[in-house]
């Protein structure tokens, strides 16, 4: 599919730090990993850990103040165009201005397609998305969980290399979570090699082991790898039977375990002080 | 819809009350007072109806609303121009600031001596000046527009590449409408009033010439039926905003669940 070797990684992280000018204080510090071609990466970590800060930089919006972000060996400089972001707050990033389909169409402008190419381009991944028959209508008239697909299918319509996700499901009841997990599995499960990479960026770690091929476990802040632990669990996945094996229950109570750790190492050092 | 609802009136028996008892204050009022400085409602009404069938009475409410326009467009494209451009770019927000605080806290009217010495009496100095009045409610409303769009939708016309003109178009344009209209309404107001003043100086006067002479005249009941004419013009221009609102900004109303008022 490509001629680069299958080892080389979508995406190389390299002791990437960031420190805020306003205070001095760091927000990621010294953070290394790779994302594999076709991988699910999950990054958990406590609040204020730089998570967002993380993917704000992997998507070229904030620049690192140490360090560098290699995408296909190339390093980051402004926004890529293999790399599309979906936020937690679809009412906040979707267009209310614009139809369904308009909001999906916009990211093919000046993409060289006829106007009739990016409509169908449009509607065929919003069916992917599962929405049928909503491209007349306003984002507003959805459902959050409809509208957080919309937003999935805005991200996706480009082709992108690496969908980021920036903690998607946090806004939507637990039903509407779960059954947006299982679509972000179908998309992941369906795209095929380079475009089937996914870095998905959450706080709940259930969420992390049942999506991920592997989970960045970062540290209370300034935001440092703390692990990364392999999921071993078998695709396809399934909301009951996969989150009642005994496989997923250790790896997420290993998860819980490493992050109490770090929390427990970092208050008895402040106690210390 | 009704009808009833679009012109505001959801409680027509009430409205009409709420009129009436006016209507029998005023009489009272003039019972009592000079008849000629406070004329009877019936003169007032007998003085408005002969206006409104006196073609040189109409032709003044034409050019006062001919000014209006006039100066209502130029000012209001002025103030989304520039409010979209200091909503956009913080240098130029940095840049102009002090300038557009200084210019909104001067009263428009105080810069009409100045403009009649630059462009003399007539519509040289009443257009300019309603665009003046008009300009800045719009401009600071547009501004504030763009400035409340999400980071959300900021970061997502960064990672989609969307040059600075488009942007502006496209995004930050529908994105402040709604914040934009509001300014709109502020300024017709503003428009109105200005129009009026500025008619007050200078031949060829429209309503506020018209109001001028009537009143030097004498003319109490005629100054009292343009007075209505002015506020029914008011009055039209206010719903006929909330009309285009309604039908442009349906999108907006949708979004937040709530009609305007």
């Amino acid at each position: 599919m490509n001629s680069q070797p299958e080892e080389s990684p979508v995406l190389r992280v390299e002791r990437l730090g960031k420190r805020y000018a306003t205070d001095g204080t760091f927000a990621l510090e010294d953070v290394t990993f790779d994302v594999r071609e076709g991988e699910l990466l999950a990054v958990v970590g406590p609040s204020g850990c730089g998570k967002t800060t993380l993917l704000r930089i992997l998507c070229g919006l904030t620049k690192p103040t140490a360090g560098a972000v290699l995408l296909d060996g190339r390093p980051i400089v402004g926004p890529p165009r293999e790399v599309s972001l979906v936020f937690q707050d679809y009412s906040r990033s979707l267009f209310p201005w614009l139809t369904v389909l308009r909001n999906v169409m916009f990211p093919l402008r000046g993409s060289g397609l006829s106007k009739e190419g990016k409509i169908a381009q449009a509607e065929a991944v919003l069916r992917e998305m599962g929405l049928n028959d909503v491209g007349t209508k306003y984002p507003w008239q959805l459902s959050g969980g409809m509208q957080q697909r919309v937003a999935i299918a805005r991200a996706l319509v480009s082709h992108p290399e690496v969908l980021v996700l920036d903690e998607p499901f946090a806004s939507v009841d637990a039903l509407t979570r779960a059954e947006l997990q299982d679509v972000l599995l179908r998309v992941h499960s369906t795209r095929e090699g380079r475009a089937a990479t996914v870095v998905h960026v959450t706080h709940d770690i259930d969420e992390a082991v049942y999506l991920a091929d592997r989970v960045l476990v970062l540290s209370p802040p300034p935001g440092r790898v703390v692990d990364t632990i392999g999921v071993g669990l078998p695709r396809p996945r399934e909301q009951t039977s996969t989150r009642s094996s005994a496989e997923f229950l250790t790896v997420r109570n290993e998860i819980h375990t490493l992050i109490a750790s770090e929390n427990a190492l970092r208050s008895s050092l402040s106690a210390d002080r | 819809m009704t009808r009833r609802a679009l012109l505001g009136l959801r409680s027509p028996l009430l409205a009409i009350a709420g009129v009436l008892a006016a209507l029998i204050a005023w009489q009272l009022w003039a019972e009592r007072s000079d008849p000629f400085y406070v004329p009877t409602t019936t003169e007032i009404f007998g003085a408005a109806w002969s206006l409104w069938r006196d073609p040189d009475f109409l032709s003044d409410a034409a050019e006062s609303l001919e000014r209006l326009a006039a100066g209502f467009l130029i000012g209001s494209a002025i103030g989304i121009g520039v409010g979209l451009l200091m909503g956009s770019s913080s240098r130029v927000r940095r840049a102009l600031e002090p300038l557009v605080d200084l210019l909104r806290s001067t009263p428009p009217i105080a810069i009409a001596p100045a403009l009649l010495i630059i462009a003399g009496f007539g519509n040289g100095m009443r257009v300019p000046l309603i665009a003046f009045g008009v300009c800045f409610p719009v401009l600071l409303n547009t501004v504030d527009g763009v400035r409340a769009v999400s980071s959300e939708v900021r970061d997502t016309a960064s990672m989609l590449h969307i040059g600075r003109l488009d942007r502006t178009v496209r995004i930050y344009f529908p994105a402040a409408l709604p914040s934009i209209v509001t300014g709109l309404r502020i300024a017709i107001s503003v428009a109105l009033v200005l129009v009026v003043v500025a008619e007050f100086v200078g031949e060829g006067g429209g309503l506020g010439g018209y109001l001028e002479v009537a009143a030097a005249r004498s003319e109490f009941p005629e100054v009292y039926a343009c007075i209505l004419f002015l506020g029914l013009i008011g009055y039209v221009l206010n719903r006929f905003f909330v009309l285009v609102e309604r039908h442009l900004l349906a999108w907006h109303y949708g979004a937040v669940g709530e009609q305007p008022a």
